[in-house]
């Protein structure tokens, strides 16, 4: 690993010294390039693996699921189970409350996540390093362990069996704070202190200053809160009842009976709720590109 | 964190002190709302409940440090305990340098690094189950390729992987290591952004080499991010769960029992509330632990 | 930092007071459908996988035909996670009116945690052709109605074991002539892809048969497990031999026994008596091959209990929420009433489920069902096998059944051999629940 090249994809091109070492290692640059795209297409093929087998398991028959040995390929190729999924599993409503609770989860985890962590990495006052650490600590502890008291409180407040439990249980968690909270570290505090001269509030120096600068951490803040959400089991199960809100993870859950269980209609309505994120994914990383922070620190 | 916080020359005045303070907690106060009442709150009752006897119905019975007196010398939570210690000295180092390492690889000018980027993270959303299944069916120990493969390159007895009690802990440290580089890669890419490369520019004219750029820029720069990487990964790790419910349930025998799955196993199916809080709490201080010294660390290198 | 010490103490009082209320005002059930108005009165039933599972509609359907002024909704909960979520409605008072207990082994925790209603007058009521009300009954009072009772079958493949050449199970098989016939099965197929018998990977399948043929309540709750030894013993054997798939490529594969011996890879299989159900099913849809089957009573330890075939089997019963309405409460009560009459097992025997009540009259309509196997055997299994349950129905049972899960997975992968493992489960038992 240590023979690749280090360098931020920005500066590949730039300057001239660049340009004349590039030209004098071409050759070996290009054996190296090739190598590199065969080692990685290998290894991502091998990631891949379990994805592929739920993408074929999808096209079976039920009990051609599970065999020994693994059969890799369906055969026959069953198209059913993608309109079997909309039709005998209830797949819509339950894609539906998926999308908004992780739309509404993942905005105001954000939102409130980046705000607070302002508070915790930019202003000084007591007892703020205490509470970060209580904030930090709830993450230590199981969830399962503490799931009953919740679910008590929840109900108390009338929220269990509806969609605002999952909102109340998820969208003010520790983990957001805590990421927020690490990158702003990581941006130079002349900046905010330049914007305080010139007379911005606290709360102008987050909405103009840090937040436009936050654009990975926002972006990986997002992608892993929606993820999360969306592929949230446990909360769902304990917390949602009535069919009609229930999300994509116990529906297809409850595909699995007491005395069999549609398997691969599990893995269609799997590879289904996968494909929505891999396009959320693929079109969020692209703010993973060096630069954002810098152009700041020049202008 | 000196550096970043405001740090004015002469001692502020009092009223300065509380509206600061004030200012801080506005900025606070809406996540805190919530998550005081949903998430602080039944957390200290859990603190609360690690000292009674409780079935999760009716009133909890205080009990003191009976509780506490029982987890000396119950074995199976020695157990639980060790080999969710032989989890994470594993699964932590080697997340970290897969993820970190992930992360500068796919950090690069790249055709197609979007598609490498998504295929890294697919392991993390890849239905569980279909996880499960699939490694479980690879390191299968008669008819399973993994072993196949092993067989072919000569070596005569293979692992039994999943159904030994000796091989089913590192055949699950590689199925999370697989699982969650993806995850930590995405934390290490946005970290990467905010390293200056101006930075990378001044190291290259000095004449620094890539090695000596990834020890002196790329490693300092991404500090706060490590930090977060290290503590979420120790937490991870330490709560380890689902993965190997669905991989081993714990088995065989005992070999992949951690300390989650004995607390659910204690609440749920044996129905001790009480005791099941106290091997949280335990849990929790070690993981506080932990975190509490990477701060240490952490805080000391930034000086 | 004095005054967030305060405020936590505070916050924390608070929510201790909220927690402590749940105990105390006991009302609120759920759906929260206000009763007895206009004399009608609203039920909530708790079930599970609805859209497979059509026993609770029945049940309430044939009820509320004869009781119109009460209307029955049944709850959906998760199969697998049923005592989970039930435990979490309970502990917030908002549960059901009326609950299954899905396996008989968890009635001492409800009971215990006083979230059950004293049902025995409803109890005194019922004919005595109902199997496993004892098991609902604790210090003589009874605590829940059961409507059916599961029994374990030795199901076999008729075209499998001519095919082999193996005389098919005549109902009188001990163990040793199980473990006999199957390497006499296991030589007749091979070359085909087909094996002589299927052991599931639950621990049940062990040691619910050594508990209901070889144990007792007593020797089991005092962790006295030598009498298991020998089942272990005898499935090594078998597995060794190569009659039956491995424990590890079970579990390494996820084996379904739906598919093991409705797609024919097996001759024989120990299962439930649900399966009857579920293999027409699906050799209705196609899940499932078609061909001959049948089912005959399980090996029995020896000669002497032939007559009556000891097997393992669950009853499964319904109980009413402490917390229920006081106006809802005879409703409830009539419920149960009916869910342990002959009227209410023949509607679940029409629907392939086997009913707590048994009479002559039941066992007719089960075997009136289409596809259901007629012969002598099958019906000796169905209306003489005496089905135990898997485990002593008793507060001190779950911590020693998670003792011998482990134990099973470490002795069936075949890291330990079958005596040290039950020896190093005893010696576990002693210290960490029984010392």
């Amino acid at each position: 690993m240590a023979t690749l090249t280090l360098d931020p994809p920005s500066t590949d091109t730039g300057s001239p010294v660049n340009r004349g070492r590039a030209g004098r290692r071409s050759g070996l640059h290009m054996v190296g390039r090739v190598l590199l795209y065969a080692v990685m297409l290998v290894a991502a093929a091998a990631i891949l693996v379990p994805f592929v087998w739920m993408v074929t398991s999808s096209l079976k028959n039920n009990t051609q699921v599970f065999t020994v040995p693994i059969q890799w390929l369906p055969d026959p190729v069953v198209w059913q189970n993608y309109l079997d999924i909309w039709t005998k599993a209830n797949m819509t409503t339950w894609l539906r409350n998926t999308l908004l609770l992780s739309v509404v989860i993942t905005f105001l985890q954000v939102l409130t996540g980046s705000f607070a962590a302002y508070g915790f990495s930019k202003i000084r006052f007591p007892g703020r390093d205490v509470l970060f650490l209580a904030y930090v600590g709830t993450i230590a502890v199981p969830w399962q362990a503490y799931m009953i008291p919740q679910f008590i409180l929840m109900s108390r407040f009338e929220l269990s069996n509806t969609l605002w439990a999952m909102i109340a249980l998820q969208a003010f968690g520790a983990f957001g704070v805590f990421l927020m909270k690490q990158y702003y570290e990581s941006i130079p505090e002349e900046l905010s202190e330049a914007a305080r001269i010139d007379g911005l509030s606290e709360y102008g120096i987050w909405r103009r200053v840090v937040l436009p600068l936050s654009g990975p951490a926002v972006a990986s803040l997002s992608l892993l809160t929606f993820v999360n959400v969306w592929n949230d089991y446990l909360g769902p199960l304990i917390y949602l009842r009535s069919p009609e809100i229930w999300t994509i993870q116990i529906g297809l859950k409850s595909l699995v009976s007491q005395y069999n269980a549609e398997y691969a209609l599990i893995m269609t309505g799997s590879v289904l709720s996968v494909l929505p994120i891999a396009i959320i994914f693929m079109l969020g990383q692209r703010y993973f590109v060096q630069g954002i922070a810098t152009t700041g620190v020049k202008g | 964190m000196s550096a970043t916080t405001i740090e004015r020359p002469r001692a502020p005045g009092r009223r300065l002190r509380r509206r600061r303070a004030l200012v801080g907690w506005t900025f606070i106060l809406p996540n805190f709302l919530g998550f005081a009442t949903f998430t602080l709150v039944p957390v200290l009752i859990l603190m609360y409940l690690g000292f009674t006897s409780w079935n999760a119905f009716g009133a909890a019975e205080f009990t003191g440090l009976e509780n506490y007196q029982r987890l000396l010398a119950d074995s199976t939570f020695h157990t639980a305990l060790l080999n969710t210690l032989y989890y994470a000295v594993f699964h932590i180092p080697l997340t970290l340098g897969a993820a970190l390492g992930l992360a500068v690889l796919l950090n690069q000018k790249l055709r197609g690094v979007a598609f490498f980027r998504t295929v890294a993270f697919f392991p993390y959303i890849t239905s569980i189950v279909a996880i499960a299944v699939v490694w479980n069916m690879l390191f299968s120990p008669e008819a399973g390729p993994v072993n196949q493969f092993l067989e072919a390159i000569g070596i005569a007895n293979p692992p039994g992987w999943t159904t030994s009690t000796d091989w089913a802990m590192p055949a699950i440290i590689l199925v999370s290591i697989w699982r969650d580089m993806g995850y930590y890669m995405l934390l290490f890419l946005a970290g990467l952004q905010a390293i200056p490369s101006e930075l990378y520019e001044a190291a290259r004219i000095d004449g620094a080499n890539a090695w000596q750029r990834f020890r002196n820029v790329t490693m300092p720069g991404l500090r706060p991010t490590t930090f977060f990487v290290t503590v979420m990964l120790t937490i991870g790790s330490f709560k380890v769960f689902d993965l190997i419910l669905v991989m081993t349930n714990g088995g065989p025998g005992t070999a992949t029992l951690v300390l989650s799955q004995y607390i659910y196993d204690t609440g749920f199916v044996e129905r001790d509330f009480g005791y099941a809080s106290t091997v949280a709490i335990v849990l929790f201080l070690i993981c506080i632990g932990v975190t509490v010294l990477q701060f240490l660390v952490n805080k000391r290198r930034d000086r | 930092m004095r005054r967030t010490t305060k405020a936590g103490v505070a916050v924390l009082a608070g929510a201790m007071l909220v927690l402590a209320g749940c105990s105390d005002d006991g009302g609120g059930s759920g759906g929260s459908n206000g009763g007895g108005e206009g004399g009608s009165t609203d039920l909530v039933l708790a079930g599970w996988s609805l859209s497979t599972t059509p026993e609770f509609q029945v049940l309430v359907d044939g009820f509320t035909e004869q009781n119109p002024e009460v209307s029955i909704s049944v709850l959906e909960y998760d199969a697998a996670n049923y005592d989970t979520q039930l435990t979490a409605d309970l502990a917030a008072g908002s549960a059901p009116d009326l609950y299954p207990l899905k396996t008989v082994t968890t009635l001492p925790t409800y009971q215990e945690g006083g979230q059950l209603v004293d049902v025995s007058d409803v109890a005194s009521e019922l004919s005595g052709d109902i199997l496993g009300v004892d098991a609902y009954a604790v210090d003589g009072a009874t605590y829940a109605i059961p409507y059916r009772q599961d029994a374990w079958f030795l199901y076999y493949n008729v075209d499998l074991f001519e095919q082999a050449g193996v005389e098919i199970p005549d109902g009188t098989w001990t163990w040793d002539d199980y473990v006999a016939a199957s390497m006499a099965l296991q030589e007749g197929l091979a070359g085909t892809e087909a094996k002589a018998t299927y052991q599931h990977g639950w621990t049940s399948l062990v040691t619910g048969f050594a508990n209901a043929q070889a144990g007792s309540d007593e020797e089991f709750l005092a962790a006295d497990w030598e009498y298991m030894v020998p089942f272990y013993e005898r499935a090594m054997e078998l597995q060794e031999a190569g009659a039956q798939e491995s424990y590890g490529t079970v579990t390494t594969n996820s084996l379904t026994y739906q598919g093991q011996f409705g797609t024919q890879k097996v001759a024989m299989m120990p299962m439930g008596s649900w399966y009857v159900a579920t293999l027409l099913a699906q050799q209705e849809s196609g899940d499932a091959d078609t061909f001959g089957w049948s089912f005959a009573p399980m090996p029995q330890l020896d000669d002497s209990t032939l007559d009556a075939p000891i097997t393992q089997g669950n009853p499964t019963a319904i109980g009413i929420n402490a917390a229920i309405d006081e106006d809802k409460l005879d409703a409830a009560k009539e419920f149960l009433a009916y869910i342990g009459s002959e009227e209410a097992a023949s509607e679940l025997a029409a629907i392939g489920i086997m009913p707590a009540y048994t009479t002559e009259a039941v066992a007719e309509v089960m075997f009136g069902l289409e596809g259901v196997p007629t012969d002598d055997v099958a019906r000796t299994a169905f209306s003489s096998q005496q089905p135990v349950p898997e485990a002593p129905v008793n507060s001190g049972t779950p911590p020693l059944q998670t003792i011998l899960d482990d134990a099973h997975s470490e002795i069936m992968t075949g890291n330990i051999s079958p005596a040290e493992g039950i020896a190093a489960a005893i010696a576990r038992a002693q210290d960490e629940v029984l010392g």
